[in-house]
């Protein structure tokens, strides 16, 4: 290649001063190096798991059996574990979350917002692993004496919360039955599809309340992430300008009113991204979820059974995994990543879909 | 002049920011279908003299107010400032219209003009409608977007989302609409349109409007008043405080010698 092309490549943009373009030149060196970081990551877990993306395929993600010694490797249970765990994260976080940083920016009085939101930040500088200790040491009993059996006497098998969920369910997934069923690519029909739908709700609250377990799991990253999305969801609305609150209050709405019609609505979307950063925070979480998941590699069929996530998964095994074990713990990480990613993707395009409605 | 004409009546009307004494005890009225001009240099009180009429200025950490501001409604006199009365209920009678458009983002045009309504507890697609239209023909901004009400607020030009504040503020027919320098973020034609509709809606309501510029005082109010650094130095009709005014300082002022 010329020199010209070269220095076209890098110097895009005319700079004249020398200074000036070694800083542009270091600059550009770093934004290369974060996206070959990037890339080479991706291409070296897909390299360790060849073994596993070879000897099993697609089915890797969809077999729910976990068994090292008997070279099964499934990936389901954790797939399942880290999706659940997270939702039930943002699930409590989301209007935790939300609801605080509304009470700092829009009802507190400044000085009582300055203390109340450096502790809440504060929270986001406990390790990891202290979350883990506290969640075993006294979430877990707590969730065990007196969560669990409160929620199963509300939610659990015959009650019925139980009993409208598997209604509801059942009436949320039958339009997929319905077109699986033109396609021709099931079997269900929508006797066997309401049973299944009764069986999860029954069970969701279901069993011996054991402490560690996927919803204690979900507490404890509930707990991580809100720091950041308070965070994210106060600077949401400190973009919205005075004078549209001011405008509200001026139409006679009260604060709660104002809220509503001056805020939420037009922060909408960056609310969502707010949420939506918290739950890529919660997929990856790693030492605390491991430390109260409780570890077992079955997919749950309460809230209240242990579980297993990928990344706690790895944690567990990765010391003492070789061969085909250990591919397949790396296929396990490259779905992380992978799911890390299209939640990401996922969010930027539920957010662009948002704001077309709110802007012009 | 009789109390059943005067629309407002301030009474040693005091407000600060924190220590700061920024309004000093003013006391002025204003008739039904006035339209008054507050004039007067920047930083002098006047906007925080005009939002302690509908009990804005309270809303910001440290602000306090003395005094009182009598409105007179279908059930004659009340004191905005009296023990118990509502700030949100005061807000509903006496509109106001902000020197920044301030559309509600994320709403639609309808749905802005509609909002005060929708607070109100007006349900009804049919008046919501009709109460649309009214507005924003009386906001001269009807033909402009009668085809687009479903578009976002925040998509017209700023002469259009100051006209589409002035609508949201009318629907909810307000007796008094208080205007905070409405057209210093405008251009000249915007500016021109946003006085005509000033003039034509004194038939249905009481207006205060301040302003910097002498010209549009001038131009579309009747009765004036002069602040400086917290007071009322003299108020009086337009044509007089212009023509010949009593106080040096006003006269200072008009001739443009200070402010
Ligand atoms: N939010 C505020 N906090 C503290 N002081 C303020 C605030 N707004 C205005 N002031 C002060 O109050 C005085 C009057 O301001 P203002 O009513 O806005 O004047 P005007 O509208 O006549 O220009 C000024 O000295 C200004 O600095
Ligand atoms: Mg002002």
């Amino acid at each position: 290649m010329s020199r010209r092309v070269w220095s076209r490549l890098f110097f895009r943009n005319r700079v004249e001063n020398s200074g000036d373009q070694v800083f542009v030149l270091s600059l550009k060196i770093v934004a290369w190096a974060t996206v070959s970081l990037f890339a080479g990551m991706l291409v070296y877990l897909v390299y360790l798991a060849r073994g596993a993306i070879e000897a099993l395929g697609f089915n890797f993600l969809t077999t729910n059996d976990w068994n090292p010694p008997m070279e099964i490797f499934g990936a389901a249970p954790f797939l399942v574990g880290t999706l659940a765990s997270s939702f039930i994260a943002i699930f409590i976080a989301a209007p935790v979350s939300i609801g605080t940083a509304l009470f700092l920016k829009e009802v507190a009085p400044k000085r009582v917002a300055r203390v109340v939101g450096f502790l809440v930040e504060l929270l986001a500088a406990i390790p990891s692993v202290v979350y883990g200790l506290w969640g075993v040491l006294v979430l877990a009993p707590v969730m065990r004496d007196h969560v669990q059996p409160f929620l199963a006497s509300w939610f659990g098998p015959g009650t019925y919360f139980a009993q409208a969920l598997g209604h509801v369910l059942t009436g949320l997934f039958y339009p997929f039955l319905l077109i699986a069923d033109v396609l021709g690519l099931t079997e269900v029909t929508l006797g066997t599809l309401s049973e299944k739908m009764m069986a999860l709700a029954q069970g969701l609250f279901d069993g011996p309340p054991l402490g560690l377990g996927l919803l204690s799991a979900g507490v404890v990253l509930s707990i991580m992430i809100t720091p950041t999305v308070t965070a994210m969801s106060r600077e949401v609305l400190a973009i919205v300008p005075d004078s549209v609150r001011e405008g509200a209050l001026g139409l006679g709405a009260t604060r709660w009113e104002m809220i509503r019609i001056a805020l939420l609505r037009s922060s909408r979307a960056g609310l969502v991204g707010a949420v939506i950063l918290g739950l890529g925070r919660a997929i990856g979480e790693t030492m605390a979820v491991t430390m109260v998941i409780g570890n077992r590699n079955e997919i749950p069929k309460s809230l209240f059974e242990p579980a297993q996530t990928m990344a706690s998964v790895i944690a567990n095994e990765y010391n003492e995994a070789d061969g085909l074990h250990l591919s397949s713990l790396a296929a396990v990480g490259l779905s992380l990543f992978l799911v890390s990613l299209l939640v990401n993707l996922a969010a930027r395009g539920f957010i662009r879909w948002i704001e077309r409605g709110t802007r012009a | 002049m009789t109390d059943s004409e005067i629309s407002l009546r301030t009474e040693g009307l005091s407000a600060w920011f924190g220590d700061h004494h920024v309004v000093k005890s003013i006391s002025l009225s204003v008739s039904r279908n006035d339209v008054y001009a507050l004039i007067g240099p920047s930083g002098c009180g006047k906007s925080t003299f005009i939002r302690c009429l509908n009990r804005l200025h309270e809303e910001i950490d440290g602000a306090r107010v003395q005094g009182d501001v009598w409105i007179s409604g279908d059930s004659g006199s009340e004191n905005i400032y009296a023990p118990g009365s509502d700030p949100v209920a005061i807000r509903r009678q006496v509109g106001m219209v902000f020197q920044k458009p301030n559309p509600f983002p994320g709403l639609s045009i309808f749905d802005n003009v509609v909002a005060g309504l929708r607070l109100a507890g007006v349900k009804r697609r049919s008046v919501l409608e009709e109460v649309v239209e009214t507005s924003l023909k009386h906001a001269a901004l009807w033909t402009e977007v009668k085809d687009k009400l479903k578009k976002p607020g925040t998509s017209l030009s700023g002469g259009q989302q100051q006209r589409l504040c002035i609508a949201r503020a009318l629907a909810v027919r307000p007796k008094i609409l208080l205007m905070d320098e409405p057209t210093s973020a405008l251009d000249p034609i915007s500016t021109a349109r946003i006085e005509e509709l000033v003039m034509r809606l004194r038939s249905e309501v009481t207006v205060l409007i301040v302003t910097h510029n002498m010209q549009q005082a001038a131009r579309i109010s009747n009765q004036t008043a002069f602040f400086l650094m917290g007071e009322l130095v003299e108020s009086g009709p337009t044509s007089r405080i212009f023509t010949k005014p009593k106080d040096t300082r006003t006269e200072q002022y008009i001739t443009g010698r200070f402010g």
